[in-house]
């Protein structure tokens, strides 16, 4: 009864983490920012901040 | 019942491993530790499981899985040397037939060391391992704290599911995990992402971490008694009201004396009489036997050479009470005794090599976490989180290095799991780091360009 209890709480909570592993993208990847310069080019450009020299 | 449950369960990790390759390596990481094949009766059993989630995760790893930002670094290098080293003892050994047993799981745990670090190469895969790895030994931890608030423990009599005495099912063992996993269960009361911290997680949480306390009373095994205390102390560099802290832990300790089972107190009242005491006394002189052995063969004497030790101890008796009781020295001759000792099991089976590197493994490890821990030691910054949990790592690191010099638990996998996520931690700190140096240079450029 206590073996089952703890088995089916601890492996509930795994069950429930691996499903909300697979909705998350930063489980892959951090930075979305392509590398190769040919994907780069494709990328959008990211937006200035108002405050800097270039805005 | 319980077998279909377990083959639904894995089928459903391995399922949404296909969408997300790195479930995969926590199918593994879950499988070792838990082993379900051994709580199940009929299908479990019958497939060799591990094989198959260790296929599918390095499988997985290698068809599906970004590589770009892994690193192999000096750490997984020496754990590769340690890999080898042990092949070349097995090769070697005293006890060839023994060693091979031994040899069977000992390089899947180092080689799986090697290549977990590999697969963490974001905060939240960190994060995740983490979580699985307390998950699966709070399936044991929790059966244990149940049992024990019940009542039923003692030394090698608390039931944990499994009695065959391996793996984390060993007493001794399971205490010692147990208290180190306690600083990262209260890392994950505070800087959790799966599970946010609300008052579920945290409730949760505080029974988890009492649940661990209660091990080592359930077990009764001193060795997690003093495992306690460390983390206690441990705990101090983190508290701001230091004596606020200490009053708190005396009181609670105090406190709980009338709680404690008789069995607990009187099997940690023999911690200052070891030379009345045969398992102490057996351990020093395995110790002695094993000292003499490594001068004889500094290279060690491979995978379970204790076999072939005799030794010759005394041990005190006494007879009767008052002032003056009789104290009579009994002779024990024994032979073939386990080293009890991580520290003496890889002097004795790897030689002072194999000593050496097991040692930088895990000092090169704690260095590495008390520099991470200073460095990213800001509450508010952007990596808040990460000092934390260099802390936690460590201690639990510590944890285990004083659990081990009371059982031979050089090769247990949970331990290999957590220098895994320590690597990982280092190497994607490292790699942050880096990135970050670079963006403000570019930016100054940008700004240079636009003067």
């Amino acid at each position: 009864m206590i073996d089952n209890l703890s088995l089916a709480l601890t492996h509930g909570l795994m069950l429930l983490a691996a499903w909300l592993l697979l909705k998350r993208p930063d489980l892959d990847s951090e930075a979305p920012a392509p590398r190769h310069w040919r994907a780069r080019r494709k990328a959008p450009r990211p937006a200035v901040p108002d405050d800097q020299p270039g805005a | 019942m319980r077998d279909l449950v377990f083959v639904a369960f894995l089928a459903a990790i391995f399922g949404m491993g296909l969408r997300r390759p790195f479930l995969l390596v926590l199918a593994y990481v879950y499988i070792d530790i838990v082993s379900p094949q051994r709580l199940t009766y009929i299908l479990l059993n019958s497939v060799p499981i591990s094989l198959i989630a260790v296929a599918l995760a390095v499988g997985g790893w290698l068809l599906m899985d970004d590589k770009s930002d892994s690193r192999f670094t000096p750490r997984q290098g020496l754990i590769v040397v340690l890999l080898l080293y042990c092949w070349a003892t097995t090769l070697g050994a005293d006890f060839p037939l023994d060693a091979k047993d031994k040899w069977d799981w000992v390089w899947k745990c180092l080689a799986f060391a090697a290549f977990l670090p590999l697969t963490l190469r974001t905060r939240l895969r960190i994060e995740a391992l983490l979580l699985f790895m307390i998950l699966s030994a709070a399936s044991i931890i929790i059966v244990g704290g149940i049992k024990t608030a019940a009542g039923g423990g003692g030394y090698g009599q608390l039931d944990l599911m499994v009695n065959n005495n391996s793996g984390l099912y060993e007493g001794s063992t399971i205490s010692t995990v147990a208290i180190a996993i306690v600083p990262l269960i209260a890392w994950f009361m505070r800087h959790g992402t799966i599970f946010r911290p609300d008052w579920k997680v945290k409730g949760f949480c505080l029974c988890l971490i009492f649940a661990c306390l209660l091990i080592p009373i359930g077990t009764s095994t001193r060795t997690g008694l003093l495992c306690i205390v460390l983390v206690a102390l441990l705990a101090l560099r983190n508290t701001r009201r230091k004596m606020l802290y200490l009053t708190m832990i005396g009181a609670a300790a105090l406190l709980s004396v009338p709680f404690l089972p008789a069995s607990f107190t009187e099997r940690m009242s023999t911690i200052k009489s070891h030379d009345a005491d045969e398992s102490a006394s057996t351990r020093l002189a395995v110790w002695r036997w094993t000292i003499d052995y490594a001068r004889a063969h500094p290279f060690g004497g491979g995978f379970d050479a204790y076999r072939g030790n005799h030794i010759r101890y005394e041990i005190k008796t006494t007879d009767g009470a008052g002032p003056a009781p009789d104290v009579a020295e009994r002779a024990v001759v024994d032979q073939a005794r386990g080293y009890h000792s991580a520290y003496f099991e890889m002097l004795g089976e790897q030689g002072y090599p194999g000593l050496l590197l097991w040692l930088s493994i895990s000092l090169i490890g704690l260095v590495r976490m008390e520099v991470l821990r200073r460095r990213y030691r800001d509450p508010a910054g952007d990596f808040g989180w990460a000092g934390p949990l260099a802390a936690a790592l460590q201690t639990a690191h510590l944890v285990y290095l004083l659990g081990a010099a009371f059982i031979a638990i050089a090769f247990q996998p949970f331990v290999y799991m957590l220098i895994g996520a320590q690597i990982g931690l280092d190497s994607y700190l490292a790699r942050r780091r880096v990135e970050a140096a670079q963006v403000p240079l570019r930016r100054r450029k940008t700004m240079d360009a636009n003067a």
